[in-house]
């Protein structure tokens, strides 16, 4: 089997792939790939690189691993997931991602694609005016520091007091929409001044909102999807994919600066400067993570503000109030950032960086609506091909550390996008596909062309037969607002 | 002009990677400013109706140029603009790097300006600074 890497990868199962600790000096544990044959054979030579550098970070438990939607990035690949002890290991800006708790997010509605096709354009262009997007848009919400520090601690329970949602909303996120263990008192100047007017707002590069149709055929588990309000007969539904914007950015950027000066302190030396990291239990540690932990919850706000100006533009359209269209949501989940989570192990750090939580039935810290199901995996794929919704199982909290992929993952870089497609002329094809674009920056569109992208299909099976999520629903787009 | 940059396509897939170079340090900052700008905005679209003088040292240049770089992410944001020029000068005494920069540009105007990348980080990945003979090079990558 030719691979993108020199490295020894040894077959687990058909879609399980593991890299001995004998590959690189200072492997601590070995690194598992979960991919099919044809996936992993695609995979940039990054992935196997720098899984392997985060497989020897001190107090790393069990396996580094990557998902099949897995790429480079940085210092962690995306697609990466690794835990550590709380006692011994460390926590790493790098397995977090830059944007802090980036998330997915997805409404239901009781439309159908024949209510919604003949007012499309204008549901679009509602959109497009009610959740800025782009280079330096700003919000609606107008924020005194001290409200903004309320929204670092409460996230989208801040929102709901405020009016932008329903109460009923904050059991269908993951925490709550509310992280504990908050401290904006630690939180820099420069990351309050980037974060205090962008809250709605979606930001650019493959962040979007999407209209999506769910038909009976693309269902395959209709007893999950009906406890999730997915009922297909062509209904609506609504995704967003977006984070905590510049201020996540910040905090990210701010500790990187911390650990890079503290690692020597603490004898800690990492295979790339993007794994800057502290141990967990240090006050560095701890800072980074009650900072990180102010940057999840604007991520819940921000995802949350946008879900109340969808729901006020499906209401002017449709001429009816949101909740009389039944646009409730149907789960709101990270896909970059570090919890600790309880496993055989003890209590872990688990730093997932483009990889979703997948808890599966009867997780206790899974509310009573998904006690029974699992919990709800929305990903994303890209904007011309579809995206799914998922749900956990106990066999990924006992192999993946309750994890899973969280979209498609690209497979070609931006410029070579932009050489490869013109945005305008994208924007034509996919209407006439029936896909509705409306987009701040033509040449951003071109870089989000399906092409550029793994075909998720491929990349859901790989979990699927891997056992740690289960396919529920297939999510075909209809519109798209892009930065 | 003595610098020129240039944008990387097979390194960082997701993310905007470029290399600039020049006849000095002084140099390689002004072309890795003028691919930052351009990351962001086409600047002859962009209005001078917006400025800050910005000044920074370091003693190492290549932590100078990564705290400038991030400087200007974060205007984008605290501010709402997007960039016109950036003039720049750097000095070197007593083992120090002065940049002294005016950042000029105008509000976002999605009407009237032609915008590209939200850039949200200047990284370390892959950074470097270096001399090659008589000519200074850097490779920075943004990430969108």
């Amino acid at each position: 089997m030719k691979l993108n890497t020199g490295m020894t990868v040894n077959r687990i199962t058909d879609e399980i792939w593991e890299i001995p600790v004998s590959e690189k000096p200072g492997m601590l544990v070995p690194a598992r790939i979960y991919a099919t044959r044809e996936i992993l054979q695609a995979m940039d030579s990054g992935v196997f690189d720098q899984v392997t550098n985060v497989a020897c970070l001190p107090g790393i438990s069990r396996y580094a691993l990557c998902m099949p939607d897995g790429h480079w990035g940085y210092g962690f690949p995306i697609g990466g997931v690794a835990a550590f002890d709380l006692q011994d290991g460390i926590i790493s800006p790098g397995g977090v991602g830059y944007d802090i708790n980036c998330g997915m997010r997805l409404i239901r509605t009781d439309l159908t694609l024949a209510d919604v096709q003949p007012r499309l354009e204008q549901l679009m262009t509602e959109l497009f005016r009610k959740v800025p997007a782009g280079v330096g848009a700003s919000g609606f919400v107008r924020l005194s520091r001290e409200e903004f520090r309320r929204v670092m601690t409460d996230g989208a329970r801040w929102c709901v007091e405020r009016g932008y949602g329903w109460h009923r909303d904050l059991a269908r996120m993951e925490e709550g929409g509310c992280i504990e263990g908050t401290d904006p008192s630690i939180v820099t100047d420069h990351a309050i001044q980037r974060g205090i007017n962008q809250l709605g707002t979606l930001g650019s590069g493959n962040h979007y909102l999407e209209v999506q149709v769910v038909s009976n055929e693309r269902i395959f588990d209709p007893v999950t999807a009906a406890a999730f309000g997915i009922i297909g007969h062509e209904q609506i539904v609504v995704m967003v994919h977006c984070g905590s914007r510049g201020f996540g950015h910040q905090v990210a950027s701010d500790y990187l600066k911390v650990f890079g000066k503290s690692m020597r302190r603490y004898g800690i030396t990492v295979k790339d400067q993007q794994l800057a990291c502290a141990p967990f239990r240090s006050p560095e540690g701890q800072e980074y993570f009650s900072a990180m932990n102010c940057a999840a919850n604007t991520a819940f706000a921000n995802r949350q503000v946008i879900t109340h100006q969808i729901r006020e533009a499906f209401a002017t359209v449709f001429g009816r109030s949101a909740e009389a269209l039944g646009m409730e949501l149907v789960y709101d989940v990270a896909h970059n950032i570090a919890k600790v989570e309880r496993y055989p192990e003890g209590d872990l750090v688990v730093h997932r960086k483009g990889a979703t939580r997948a808890f599966g039935p009867g997780s206790p810290e899974l509310p009573e609506a998904f006690r029974q199901t699992g919990q709800p995996v929305i990903c994303g794929g890209s904007m011309e091909t579809g995206s799914y919704l998922l749900v956990g199982t106990d066999q990924a909290v006992r192999d993946t550390f309750g994890s899973t992929m969280h979209g498609a993952g690209r497979t070609m870089s931006r410029a070579q996008a932009k050489r490869t497609v013109h945005g305008a002329q994208l924007q034509q094809q996919m209407k006439q596909r029936g896909i509705l674009v409306k987009a701040v920056s033509m040449s951003g569109l071109a870089e989000e062309a399906g092409l550029a992208y793994k075909n998720i299909s491929e990349v859901v099976e790989s979990v699927d037969r891997a056992g740690i999520t289960k396919k529920v629903a297939e999510l075909r787009p209809i519109g798209n607002i892009k930065g | 002009m003595a610098w020129i940059f240039r944008f990387l396509e097979e390194i960082a897939l997701a993310d905007i990677a470029f290399e600039a170079e020049g006849g000095s340090i002084e140099e390689v900052f002004r072309g890795a400013t003028q691919a930052l700008l351009e990351s962001m905005a086409t600047p002859s679209t962009v209005a001078e109706t917006w400025e800050r003088r910005i000044e920074r040292s370091d003693v190492d240049p290549s932590a100078l140029l990564v705290d400038w770089l991030s400087e200007v992410v974060y205007w984008k944001d605290a501010a709402g603009v997007v960039f016109r020029k950036a003039p720049l000068t750097l000095t070197h005494e007593h083992d120090v790097w002065l940049l002294r920069a005016r950042l000029i540009g105008a509000p976002v105007d999605q009407q009237t300006q032609e915008l590209h990348a939200d850039v949200k980080g200047v990284t370390k990945h892959l950074y470097e600074l270096k001399q090659t003979a008589d000519r200074w090079m850097v490779r920075v990558v943004l990430d969108v």
